[in-house]
């Protein structure tokens, strides 16, 4: 009998931060060692989280590969196990089984500039993309980093959007559709308003696009429009999934499964697989 | 051609309940004028030869609803505990279209990342296919390869012929069934296997349903857009019958169910169906809309995915029950047949 693929492994909440409003990051640890020894995965995978007696979702992981001995997960409270993740507090154990999919190239795109535009939540997978890419600076050109939320306290990670914008030949630009009375200085408007205000040597930039879907439709327009080629745009999908193993069915389209052969997809390949974003 | 046997109709009961103490014996039976699988404890006297049954097998290795984990917490420590049923069984009746029914599910199950629970079964039962010498009322298994006599996935394969069954051997699990009674097998003449040949091509013949399926194969990169989509789900009333019904839809859920006072929780998985809304409903939207995407969902699932991702192995085996259970007459042949 092979192992069950189905049994969550065991993982204690060693650390709970207040990320944005309604996004919570947790930092996680196998309580079985050996299974956290053996735990690797690539930026962009993700993993079905359990907080017992609720239930069972997908949640991308938000920390780079380069930390090792734990793993963090960003999550936006707002459906039922998230929301009962919430609740819980650093020492509690949830369940974990991953890591699925199949993640951002990386090797793939060595020696571009790289071009991250985020909505949201959205930057929870690319922070462990970034941060893999700052670990191995010297493969890659410049890097630029559009960040926009819907208003500023929704903006994750602002810590490191300011670290990261001081390190060498990288950018970071952010924005938020609305700015009620709390001081914003920054820029007001979508994310696709910053694009305009950056210089991309399109010929050698790959873009890496994540966050909800209609923010994800109008950015690879702007890009497609700034002459970016479809398979130079880098994104992923959304689908229910109940399993992440391509066995449930839910997030089948176009003859893939999202949990298997995405979540990340090249825009080309998305345009092969018939189904919206 | 493996090796085939003779078996007296009169001594099919005995030989079947010769595996009870090893195996819990499942046959086709009759209740309140529907042909349905149970267990031969329960059925002796009325196992049916002639019909179809009106639901496949599938419940034996992939359940409505199965239990995957029990999670218990004590003390600030969570215990896992996985149910794996490893209940011997021996199903026997089992038609073509539903032999072809597992080999499409063997294939989804048992391939890349191995369904642990569907493993367990399946790897505890044997399976005793029953050859078709007439079309069923919906079936078109002839244009779908599937039937109405079986090539393949059977441990045992049955064919009426009369007062006797011609017995062939798929596998070793099935020699070993014929071992514990051989007393009752005689081998087979040339005259017997010719008979059985003979009445597959009286079968094939008397087919009123057919499907092009290299027609169907040709048309899946242009049918996309078609308004037969929209057309043919117009009268869908959303219940789930064709999917639940079929031998290969297997998309389930996963569900916890929490008992608040010893707190612990079961894990369940049970089906779910493409054709219903809820099946693709996240927290943010629902990715597939209209129930015209959802029909061609189910299409092209069955013809075009799992023959691509599962070696050319179709998701449909024409056993046509999906057409008798449907209420608003939607039928597969003619949403295929206008597939061009």
């Amino acid at each position: 009998m092979t192992e069950n693929i189905y049994a969550p492994h065991l993982v204690t909440i060693e650390k709970v931060r207040d990320e944005a409003e309604g996004v919570k990051t947790f930092t996680l640890t196998f309580k079985d060692q050996t299974v956290g020894e053996a735990f690797d995965y690539r930026p962009g995978q993700f993993g079905e989280v359990t907080v017992f007696d609720v239930g069972e979702a997908p949640i991308s992981i938000t920390s780079s590969p380069a930390n090792k001995g734990y793993f963090e997960l960003s999550v936006a409270g707002v459906g039922k196990v998230t929301r009962a993740l919430h609740l819980k507090r650093e020492g509690d154990l949830i369940g974990f089984r991953g890591p699925y999919g199949n993640g951002f190239p990386f090797g793939e795109v060595e020696s571009n500039d790289i071009l991250f535009v985020a909505g949201g939540i959205g930057l929870a997978p690319l922070r462990s993309l970034i941060n893999q890419m700052f670990t191995e600076r010297n493969k890659f050109g410049k890097m630029s980093i559009l960040y926009g939320a819907r208003y500023p306290a929704l903006l994750c990670f602002r810590d490191e959007l300011s670290r990261w914008a001081e390190l060498e030949n990288s950018e970071v630009l952010l924005t938020v559709d609305t700015a009620p009375d709390d001081g914003w200085q920054g820029n007001i408007g979508v994310v696709g308003s910053l694009l305009p205000k950056v210089k991309i040597d399109i010929e050698h930039t790959v873009a890496f696009v994540c966050g909800p879907p209609i923010m994800i439709h109008f950015v690879i327009l702007d890009l497609l429009k700034m002459g970016f080629r479809q398979d130079r745009i880098i994104t992923t999908m959304e689908r229910r999934m109940e399993c992440g193993l391509g066995k449930c069915g839910h997030c089948n389209i176009g003859g893939k499964y999202v949990c298997l052969d995405g979540p990340v997809f090249s825009y080309q390949q998305l345009g092969e697989l018939g189904e919206s974003i | 051609m493996s090796e085939m046997k003779i078996v007296n109709k009169a001594k099919l009961i005995e030989f079947l309940e010769n595996l009870t103490p090893d195996f819990e014996v499942i046959v086709p039976w009759r209740e309140n004028g529907n042909l349905l699988f149970g267990s031969l404890a329960y059925a002796k006297p009325e196992i049916d030869f002639i019909d179809r049954p009106l639901v496949p097998p599938k419940e034996y290795l992939l359940p409505q609803r199965e239990e995957l984990f029990t999670f218990t917490t004590k003390g600030g420590e969570i215990e896992v505990e996985a149910h794996l049923n490893k209940e011997r069984r021996a199903i026997w009746g089992i038609r073509p279209c539903d032999l072809y029914g597992i080999k499409t599910l063997d294939s989804i199950f048992l391939s890349s990342y191995i369904d642990t629970y569907y493993q367990a079964r399946r790897e505890n039962t044997i399976l005793m296919g029953l050859n078709c010498n007439e079309p069923c009322g919906m079936g078109f298994c002839s244009s779908m390869g599937s039937g109405p006599f079986a090539t393949d996935s059977f441990d045992l394969l049955f064919t009426d012929l009369g007062n006797r069954f011609l017995v062939e051997i798929g596998s070793k699990a099935g020699e070993d069934l014929i071992e514990r009674k051989a007393n009752l097998f005689t081998t087979a003449s040339d005259e017997d296997k010719g008979r059985s040949n003979e009445l597959e091509k009286q079968c094939k013949q008397a087919f009123q349903r057919s499907v092009n399926l290299d027609m169907v194969k040709a048309a899946l990169s242009k049918a996309w857009d078609d308004a037969l989509w929209a057309e043919e789900s117009k009268s869908c009333i959303l219940c789930g019958g064709c999917n639940f019904i079929c031998p290969t839809c297997h998309c389930f859920n996963i569900e916890d169910i929490a008992d608040k006072y010893v707190q612990a929780s079961t894990r369940v998985r049970y089906w779910d169906s493409c054709q219903l809304g809820g099946f693709t409903q996240m927290a943010a939207e629902n990715t597939r809309k209209t129930q015209a995407e959802r029909l061609r969902q189910r299409i092209y699932h069955k013809f075009s995915y799992i023959p691509a991702n599962y070696n050319g192995v179709i998701g449909c085996t024409g056993c046509g029950r999906c057409i008798e259970v449907c209420p608003g007459e939607i039928d597969i042949t003619n949403i295929l047949g206008r597939m061009k």
